[in-house]
């Protein structure tokens, strides 16, 4: 062990001045030198101005504004154009930046798959854009790498590869609607012309695609107008939920669903195993096993198609094949992907066969490029890969390992894997290389609609923890002439007449004009009208497979805001239990929480079970997209793993363990209990047709406070329409993200303290086997005798000037009285500093919102702040606010336009012409607290020939 | 023999003389050394009122998550035991404040006991208001006092009537007992021979000599006191019924709670006095002076106290069905026959059913039968408060709001806590103060001398 006495001392170390000599040569020639006093502080204070000199991560140019960039004003919003990639589909979205940082997703109105609406997920992607969990760096072999070393594996990958014309390379992507990373492919492909593509999404819409090719002969994209057709008719359809074009189909369904707007409300007969969005609003739902289903559409396939009277089927078959009949030209078909593509096809038939084509659907050319089988595509590629004949594989995106089984077995014998994903997931930790996946955010990108109309899709700012797209490792891999995101987005556009114009608009509407799909000019084959699926096996359970509405196929596992929304239905949080029909529950004597053995062939999983009311009796369903084993911290731990059970043909079997485990809902009671009463009001369109105002029995409140409570020139009030609400949840995401509500976890939730400030309420009305369900959005009612401001004993909750019911958090000492008062109970209590802990860094917060400590009651404002920006923004014009300024979070985002809000003192106003629907009622009108919030009761277009069901 | 021709007892043992009497109760306070069981009841009580002082620590460092409040159940363990406590504190009052105004003479022997056990019952209820707030640090925000910010309370909040009620009985329990101990802390300076008692009650007895001019002011100040007590007594419980039934919550909007809240504190408090008093006299040998007179008097006030009660149960089940009210239905169908139907039931055996047993004088003369009765109505009071305040809460009018409440291991320890906090506080006086006011004693044995 060298000793010595100074640093001086150990700096004349001869082997080190060697090494440093031939390292810094400048650096030597200066130790070499006597050290002098003047030298060493002149030393010391360049070192000190070279580290100022930071040159940052590397990942952009950092440039100090010392002019400031035009339009951006401290602390006010900016927002720009982008999108949200569901399946591959765009839907856009406008991102709203309070300096620089991304705070809120908006829809995009100019999008046709937004129409200025969003998702939940829309709106959850902020959570995954700030995620403290994203990977941080390249990993080879999980050992930390930097871009350099791959740039040097790819070139090695490169030369070896195209010795064989790319013989073993492989491709793995999810669908493929992106114009840029089509072209990157094909140019890849033909760089290596033995290489191959597959595509795979864990969510299938193969049967949507075979469906098309079987009906027209080629691929092609059938969209649904729901706006046009005077009768629907949904086959466990996910027309409302998840379809590419959902929001889009959702607002069109819904334009038909309020009698007193529309001239001819529609009719929705919707037939499935397991409830959909879409039977949540039907006017008559068929709860129907695999089995019924299949001789049930038959029936009205054959009745439609070849007029032959329904025989052997189920008694509503003959309804609504009549009423599709006579509904010719304003008749829709629509079938969901989980059903075989023959009944795609089929559906086709009678679509066609009813007049629909070109009024109440399209088609077009196909949206995806190169679509293909992907389930066939995915198993010849695990079969390659197993048989060793893969040397190479690139994975851009998705996570199979996860969801595909055997796939991260078969990974293991691939010699070179690279997988490209946002954080470290099951098939990064076996993939070779794993390079961090830039969010949608970070990235330039373009992306089609379910129309194809295209969206150029920019960044919306600097990638926080560095990472890649897709198309710079394409571009690395093929060695293209670019490799900035932006400068290969422009290649892809670059032949379009007037570039710089296109390229213009497009990032500043959001939407390439004039960009959708061309109509495809296909005619049916006639064998479709005579396709018939396989009768399916008649056994004791039918294990069914969906994707969990929140996690889709587990890739949103590690965000707090879906984790802890509640599904429409189950209103279950943070897990997936197996879902169960009443009917099996009451015959193997199974509650909520009761944990039961699956079995599938070899395959089995033990999994707690909930009862879902209007469940087909024989069908059983696995939510896909838990159990994600490497995960961030939020998923950790959540939820079973279905996927395992998905490939097998046995018969499955399910057994009782008699364990129970706690399963975390937010509704905290036996759903059947308590119907919708009063408090969801509903009734026939024959009994509204006789009298609007049917529904109008006001309650006779006796009271010693006669006069009415006057409505100043300002009056904030809101309406909302049950007939349009579809359960979506979007509202209840959107008002998470604006107004900083903090998820509190499954324990919590547990404890039944969840904080949503906009909750979905849903009731069921009629047998647990076939109920009828009801969705209410249920919000501070911002009542103008308000109960919850007199008890307060330090008034922190009081009335403002322009009828908000405002809580002031400082002022509040945290009695909960105001919540022991408010009958609708839409207050919320911080028990603990629950934004203290959230899953998310300070800075994706609105900033706008205060956050709220713990101690202190919270609830919903009208987005007071959005209403003070409109304010100011008029006042600066000395203007009043004009109507429609002021749009709240959950109005904005709510794809059916369910909500209004305005001023309800402005007779000219949308929602003070809503109040005065016909249908209009207040929620517990006989508390007399004269909610500033009103719903417009649902209304059911009910058959007549099925008048039982109605 | 019927047990109705017994002879009624008298209320202090003929043989007794005044200063026999004092002899013996300055006694139980002078000796030097505890009772053994004296400190086999202290250990574990003042165990845990340190398990109180721990969740209060945890309580405000942690949060009141800690409870097993939620939602829509956002009250709980802190207005039960708070109800529960402050009803328990009445029986003091009404046994020394309103039979002092009424002259009853078997007052005497008890209520210096009734008295202390008023004060420890309104300490343990006046910290759970404050413990209860979300953020307790700013419990004085309720206080109507000037400050900078310009701000009063909510007038119209019953929690505000609710504040200023308890502190002003707090604040007078604790003077009225103070007074009234006055002329005892005296006799016991002077008959005690160490130095340090004599400072100490010397210090405590504010210099009362007895002086007729110093009885004179005593009197007249004691007769105001309990002229205010009594009233307020009632008051106290009005308001703390208003706290529920002046909000519009399913199974609290009621006309009839302030009364209710009345019977419903009287009766426990009655059942506490009870409770201590059968005891105590074995253990201190006061049979002379709590005679078997003072426990049937008693075992009588329970019992009415329970038919009152019951008539509230009446009425509670009578206002719901004669109103049209849907939510009160669901929810009183819910109470009778859900999830927390037996702590209804029990509150109808334990408060009602029970006490009929001392309509019989043999009963009533009963003395563990007489014990494990009002043992149990202290237990059914709290049933009935865990009733109004967590069954009524989790059947809110939405059912979507619907939930349940299970209490957690810190509602139990805080609890416990203060139970072991009243207990201890209770032997505290036992060691210190005679338990048995002294020169009222002496008024009523001179009385019988003469």
């Amino acid at each position: 062990m060298k000793q010595w006495r100074s640093l001086d001392e150990m700096t004349r170390d001869e082997a080190f001045v060697a090494r440093a000599a031939q390292e810094f040569p400048a650096l030597a020639a200066a130790l070499a030198q006597p050290a002098r006093r003047r030298t060493v502080l002149k030393l010391m204070a360049a070192s000190l101005a070279l580290a100022g000199c930071d040159p940052g991560n590397g990942a952009g140019n950092l440039v100090p504004a010392v002019v400031a960039p035009p339009d951006i004003v401290p602390a006010l919003p900016n927002s720009y154009t982008g999108a949200n990639l569901f399946g591959g589909y765009a839907a856009g979205i406008v991102v709203t930046h309070v300096m620089g940082r991304p705070i809120k997703v908006e829809g995009n109105p100019n999008h046709p798959a937004s129409l200025g609406a969003t998702s939940a997920h829309g709106q959850a992607m902020l959570l995954d854009f700030y995620d403290p969990d994203r990977a941080f760096g390249l990993s080879r072999r999980e050992l930390p790498a930097d871009r350099q070393d791959l740039l040097a594996a790819l070139t090695t990958e490169r030369a070896r590869l195209g010795a064989d014309h790319g013989a073993g390379l492989r491709l793995l992507t999810g669908s493929v609607t992106s114009p840029t990373l089509a072209r990157q492919i094909d140019a890849l492909l033909a760089q290596f012309p033995a290489a191959r593509w597959h595509q795979w999404e864990p969510i299938s819409r193969d049967a949507v695609r075979a469906g098309a090719v079987l009906a027209y002969g080629r691929p092609v994209a059938a969209i649904p107008r729901p706006a046009a057709a005077d009768v629907i008719f949904a086959i466990d359809s996910d027309m409302l939920a998840s379809a590419p074009g959902h929001l889009a189909f959702a607002r069109a369904l819904a334009s038909r669903r309020n009698p007193v707007r529309t001239a001819k409300m529609s009719r929705v007969y919707a037939v499935e195993p397991t409830p959909t969005l879409v039977a949540a609003t039907a006017d008559h739902r068929f709860v129907a096993g695999p089995a019924e289903l299949h001789a049930g559409f038959m029936a009205v396939a054959e009745s439609v198609l070849q007029n032959a009277a329904p025989s052997g089927a189920p008694a509503w078959a003959a309804a609504v094949a009549a009423d599709l009949k006579a509904a010719h030209g304003h008749a829709l078909v629509h079938v969901g992907p989980d059903q075989p593509a023959e009944f795609h096809a089929l559906a086709h038939a009678v679509n066609e066969a009813l007049g629909g084509r070109g009024a109440t659907f399209d088609l077009v050319e196909p949206i995806e490029h190169a679509p293909t089988d992907q389930a066939a595509s995915l198993a010849a590629l695990i079969q390659e890969m197993a048989a060793g004949q893969v040397d190479a594989l690139v994975i851009l995106g998705g996570n199979p390992g996860f969801s595909a089984p055997g796939f991260a077995e078969a990974l293991g014998r691939v010699r070179f894997s690279l997988s490209l994903a946002p954080m470290p997931d099951e098939t990064s930790e076996r993939a070779t290389w794993s390079v961090p996946e830039t969010h949608v955010f970070e990235t330039w990108s373009d992306a089609r609609a379910y129309d194809g109309t295209i969206t150029i899709i920019q960044p919306q700012a600097l990638p926080l923890h560095g990472g890649m797209s897709a198309h710079e490792v394409l571009a690395l891999l093929g060695a293209e002439a670019q490799t900035g995101p932006r400068d290969i987005v422009r290649a892809t556009w670059q032949d379009h007449a007037d570039f710089d114009g296109f390229w213009h608009d497009a990032l500043a509407n959001g939407v390439a004009a004039g960009s959708a799909s061309p109509p495809a000019q296909v005619a049916l084959r006639p064998e479709a009208a005579r396709l018939a699926p396989p009768t399916p096996p008649s056994q004791p359970i039918n294990l069914l497979f969906r994707p969990d509405p929140n996690l889709w196929d587990g890739r949103y596992a590690n965000n707090p805001w879906l984790q802890e929304l509640p599904r429409p239905l189950t209103k279950l949080v943070w897990d997936n239990p197996l879902l169960i029909s009443p009917v099996s529950a009451a015959r193997e004597k199974l509650v909520n929480g009761d944990v039961v053995r699956i079995t599938v062939g070899t395959a089995w999983l033990e999994a707690p079970v909930w009862i879902v009311p209007g469940q087909a009796a024989e069908c059983a369903v696995g939510l896909l997209g838990y159990g994600r084993r490497v995960v961030g911290t939020v998923g950790t731990g959540t939820g079973f793993d279905f996927f395992p059970l998905r490939g097998g043909t046995a018969p499955p079997r399910i057994e009782k363990t008699g364990r129970h485990v706690a399963l975390a809902s937010t509704d905290h009671h036996n759903p059947l209990d308590a119907g919708p009463r009063d408090i969801v009001r509903h009734g026939t369109l024959a009994a509204f047709t006789r009298d609007p105002r049917f529904l109008q029995e006001e309650p006779k409140v006796e009271t010693m406070y006669h006069g009415q409570p006057q409505l100043s020139a300002q009056a904030w009030g809101m309406s909302i329409d049950l007939n349009s609400c579809i359960g979506c949840n979007a509202c209840v995401l959107a008002c998470m993200a604006e107004n900083n509500v903090p998820v509190v976890g499954k324990a919590q939730v547990l404890h039944e303290r969840e904080m949503h400030w906009l909750r979905i309420d849903r009731y069921y009305e009629g047998t647990p086997e076939a109920p009828d369900s009801f969705f209410q959005p249920m919000l501070c009612m911002h009542c103008e005798e308000a109960p919850c401001e007199v008890v307060c004993p330090v008034a922190a909750t009081v009335h403002d000037q322009e009828g908000l019911n405002v809580m002031v958090y400082n002022r509040c000492v945290g009695t909960r009285f105001c919540s022991n008062n408010c009958p609708y109970k839409v207050r919320r209590f911080n028990y603990f500093a629950f934004s203290h802990e959230e899953h998310r860094p300070p800075i994706a917060r609105n900033p706008d919102v205060t956050v709220r400590a713990r101690g202190v009651m919270e609830k919903c404002t009208f987005c007071l702040q959005r209403i003070a920006e409109a304010r100011i923004a008029a006042d600066r014009e000395n203007r009043p606010i004009r109507d429609g300024e002021v749009v709240t979070a959950c109005q904005a985002a709510c794809p059916t336009r369910a909500f209004s809000f305005g001023n309800i003192n402005d007779a000219g106003a949308e929602v003070a012409k809503r109040k005065q629907s016909p249908l209009d009622y207040a929620v517990l009108a006989e508390a007399a607290t004269h909610p500033r919030v009103s719903y417009e009761a649902r209304i059911r277009n009910a058959n007549p020939d099925l008048a039982q069901n109605a | 023999m019927s047990t109705t021709q017994l002879p009624m007892q008298p209320v202090v043992d003929p043989a007794e003389s005044p200063g026999a009497m004092t002899d013996r109760i300055a006694a139980i306070v002078l000796r030097e050394r505890a009772y053994l069981w004296w400190w086999l009841l202290m250990i574990p009580s003042a165990t845990l009122a340190g398990v109180m002082v721990v969740s209060i620590l945890w309580l405000f460092y942690a949060g009141i998550g800690i409870w097993g409040i939620d939602w829509p159940v956002v009250w709980g363990f802190a207005i039960i035991n708070y109800v529960w406590w402050i009803g328990i504190a009445s029986g003091g009052t009404f046994i020394s404040a309103l039979f002092f105004l009424v002259r009853v003479e078997w007052r005497t022997s008890l209520n210096r006991l009734a008295e202390s056990m008023t004060l420890f019952a309104a300490a343990c209820a006046g910290i759970y208001p404050i413990l209860h707030l979300g953020r307790p640090w700013f419990f004085y925000w309720l206080f109507p006092y000037p400050n900078t910010m310009t701000l009063w309370p909510q007038f119209r909040s019953p929690l505000f009537w609710d504040f200023c009620a308890i502190l002003a009985y707090v604040v007078s329990s604790i003077l009225f007992w103070y007074l009234g101990a006055i002329p005892d802390f005296a006799t016991m300076r002077d008959t005690s021979v160490r130095r340090r008692p004599q400072l100490f009650y010397g210090v405590l007895a504010l210099g009362f000599r007895g002086s007729g001019r110093e009885w004179r002011n005593f009197r007249a100040a004691y007769a105001v006191l309990a002229a205010i007590m009594a009233p307020m007594v009632c008051s106290v419980h009005s308001i703390v019924g208003l706290d529920f039934a002046a909000a519009q919550t399913t199974g609290w909007h009621s006309t009839q709670f302030p009364p209710f809240f009345v019977f419903g504190a009287v009766l426990s408090g009655f059942g506490m006095v009870l409770f201590l008093a059968l005891p105590l006299r074995r253990l201190l040998r006061l049979e002379a002076f709590i005679t078997g007179r003072h426990l049937e008097v008693l075992a009588r006030l329970l019992l009415v106290s329970s038919l009152c009660v019951i008539y509230a149960y009446m009425m509670d089940a009578f206002s719901t069905y004669y109103g049209a009210e849907p939510a009160e239905k669901i929810f009183f169908h819910e109470r009778v026959t859900g999830l927390y139907a037996g702590v209804y039931w029990s509150t109808l055996l334990l408060n009602c059913v029970l006490p009929q047993l001392l309509w019989w004088r043999r009963l009533r003369l009963n003395q563990a039968l007489v014990w494990l009765i009002s043992s149990g109505v202290i237990v059914g009071m709290w049933l009935e408060r865990y009733g109004i305040v967590v069954v009524s809460l989790h059947r809110p009018k939405l059912p979507s709001a619907w939930g349940n409440f299970t209490a957690s291991i810190w509602d139990w320890a805080l609890f416990a806590g203060t139970v072991g906090f009243f207990f201890a506080g209770l032997l505290v006086v036992v060691r210190l103060v005679p338990i048995i006011s002294i020169f009222e004693m002496r008024e009523i044995l001179r009385k019988r001398q003469a």
